[in-house]
């Protein structure tokens, strides 16, 4: 008996591997640990001195060498073995499977240089994604079940290869559809804000319009204090699309100067309360008055947009705004007793376009308020953060420094904000 | 009797301006604020005409609509926003009459609503009943919901559906092929497998002994029906 003679596989050994190799496959989500799993099943049932993978590369579409273990003979030799790159060469053209049985025998020293190779196309649905590579450094040649069990890899590896290539083109695939919705929520809310105020324009301008109808006094001036509110709604939503791109672009100038913020809080307040007749607010603005350097117009922006938040989505709360001084920074808290924010909600409220999903279905809004705040207080060199308990209440709170750092660092976006 | 309009909005300013025209022509109007009450009102006060939004909490304007003709052939409009004709096509295929598309003008609104009234005038049938019932079983088709001896039975969707299809034709046999195309589609015609399983679970849950069934029965060789009920003579 020669050496060279293949132990006998039995049936049973052979079945045992075909099915643990092809579970390894299906369970893989990566088809490099998979190999690693697979070789020696395979070792048992095929014998190979080297096995080797190519693959095309993604961007040149040549074949590079994708996994190679060397099990066999010529562990010493390294890279003067053969590798059969011709032969996958071969095979990779023409998606056949490659034989080269030397004949005849050649003698234990020269095997290296005459090696017996089985190439065998890794293909699924017609298209060819690579070659796989055995050679045996001496006989005996291939059999017709070796060339089966090598195909079946073949197979399995296909499955692999096109496995994580799905895979990877899905997380493509699902983070541009993701951006995509964000863009057509963004869509979808500009429109439907848009629309609405529009809808009661022409809605009521019409009516008025009616040629076949005369309506008294009080309804013309119902439907004319409509049309002035939405016209005031529409003028809102643009400003704010508008700040919200300037900021974002930074391309908003802050007019610095000394502002007092009780002074500036308690004109927000009046006018709101103007609106609102039902609004409770509570200041308590009585700290010291240092005023800060500041753009008053900007401020008084931020310090409505939370309060016409709170008028929203804390109904009949309770406001209490307060000033208190922190070193260098006032320290500005709006405080409601309303309904509050679920925690998970909290990490995205100051987000562009973030509504709370609970809320947007029944209030009005861009899910641009908080953002625009953020941009302007950090402009500011400030914070804003906020504190929220269902059932509770929701505190805002805002750090102002006294000065504004007198050079900005070049370059930055905030310090174009700052400039002028 | 003066032609009663129901309007669904869940924006209070639509419902005023709709209200307000629609009464200077001699409407009566009543008016809700969400599908649910919408579905409530339709079987309380039949109108004549309904007005709904597609977009309203708790149940929307398609769902509603669809529930509407399950129990009644009265008129629907729906408002729509511009550019949403994925909803529009969704609306008219649920049994909807026309669509308004806002921002309407009030003479437009009050064409529509005259053209519709003057098309359905003659085809409009007097309202059922939104309950439907066949001895111990009761169906809420306002609700989408069932009842088998006071107690409520949980369906799937496609229980459901192949339920009304019997309550809609009590007495008349249905042939496995009706069924699988009005609830499956067309490409189910020669599927009867998974028409039994769905009779199978409908009667496991709505029959008191499912292999001698009361409410689906099975006509050998043609169909299914559910049976009319005898009058009880007490």
């Amino acid at each position: 008996m020669s050496e060279t003679i293949e132990p006998t596989v039995t049936p049973t050994i052979e079945l045992d591997n075909l099915y643990a190799i092809s579970q390894a496959a299906t369970r893989a989500t990566h088809w490099k640990p998979a190999l690693d799993q697979i070789v020696p099943l395979l070792r048992a049932i095929l014998i190979f001195d080297n096995m080797v993978l190519y693959l095309p590369d993604a961007n040149t579409h040549a074949l590079e060498v994708a996994y190679a273990r060397v099990v066999g003979r010529g562990r010493s030799a390294g890279p003067d073995l053969a590798w059969g790159e011709s032969v996958a060469q071969q095979v990779y053209k023409n998606g056949q499977i490659y034989l080269q049985q030397p004949q005849p025998e050649k003698s234990p020293e020269e095997r290296l240089n005459f090696p017996y190779l089985l190439g065998i196309p890794v293909t699924t649905h017609e298209k060819t994604l690579g070659v796989i590579v055995f050679i045996r450094f001496g006989g005996p040649p291939y059999s017709s079940d070796n060339t089966r069990v090598g195909a079946f890899m073949a197979e399995r590896i296909a499955q692999l290869v096109e496995y994580q290539h799905m895979r990877q083109q899905l997380e493509v695939m699902e983070a541009e559809r993701q951006q995509a919705r964000l863009q057509e929520d963004f869509i979808s809310t500009i429109s439907h804000e848009l629309l609405t105020p529009l809808g009661f324009i022409k809605g009521y301008t019409t009516t008025l319009l009616r040629p076949d109808t005369s309506w008294d006094e009080s309804n013309r001036h119902e439907f004319l204090t409509i049309i002035d509110e939405e016209t005031d709604r529409l003028q809102e939503l643009i400003d704010n699309l508008l700040d919200s791109s300037r900021l974002q672009s930074g391309t908003l100038r802050m007019q610095f100067q000394p502002v007092r913020l009780d002074a500036l809080l308690k004109d927000v307040t009046m006018r709101a309360r103007m609106h609102h007749k039902s609004l409770q607010i509570i200041n308590n603005l009585d700290g010291p008055a240092t005023p800060i350097q500041g753009d008053p117009q900007r401020l008084a922006q931020v310090f409505e947009n939370l309060l016409s938040n709170a008028i929203k989505y804390a109904p009949g709360a309770t406001v209490v705004i307060s000033i208190s001084r922190e070193e260098a920074h006032a320290h500005v808290t709006f405080q409601d007793n309303g309904p509050g924010i679920p925690a998970q909600y909290l990490p995205h409220i100051f987000e562009r376009f973030f509504r709370n999903p609970e809320q947007a279905p029944n209030v009005r809004g861009t899910g641009l308020g908080l953002y625009i705040c953020r941009q302007i207080i950090e402009a500011h060199h400030g914070k804003i953060w906020v504190e929220s308990f269902v059932g509770e209440g929701t505190n805002f709170h805002l750090l102002l420094p006294y000065q504004q750092p007198s050079k900005p660092s070049a370059g930055s976006k905030k310090s174009q904000l700052v400039e002028s | 009797m003066a032609t009663r309009i129901l309007i669904a909005d869940d924006e209070p300013l639509y419902i005023r301006l709709l209200q307000i025209n629609l009464l200077t022509e001699g409407y009566e109007v009543i008016t809700a604020t969400n599908g649910e009450e919408a579905l409530d009102l339709v079987s309380a006060h039949s109108p004549d005409l309904i007005i709904m939004d597609i977009m309203m909490p708790k149940v929307d304007g398609i769902t509603a609509c669809e529930r509407i003709r399950q129990f009644s052939t009265t008129p629907v409009i729906m408002l729509t926003a511009r550019g949403e004709e994925h909803d529009r096509v969704l609306g008219l295929n649920v049994g909807a009459d026309d669509y308004i598309v806002k921002p309407f003008s009030a003479t437009e609104l009050l064409a529509r609503v005259r053209a519709v009234l003057r098309r359905t005038q003659s085809s409009r049938d007097p309202l059922q009943s939104r309950f439907f019932t066949h001895s111990n079983l009761k169906i809420d088709f306002a609700r989408a919901e069932v009842w088998k001896d006071e107690k409520p039975v949980f369906l799937s969707a496609t229980e459901y559906r192949l339920l009304i299809q019997f309550a809609h034709h009590v007495g008349q046999v249905l042939t496995a092929e009706q069924l699988l195309v009005a609830i499956w589609g067309p490409q189910y015609r020669e599927d009867k497998e998974i028409l039994w399983v769905s009779i199978a679970r409908l009667r496991q849950k709505l029959e008191d002994n499912p292999h001698q069934p009361l409410h689906i029965v099975t006509r050998a060789g043609l169909g299914y029906l559910m049976p009319p009920i005898e009058k009880e003579m007490n």
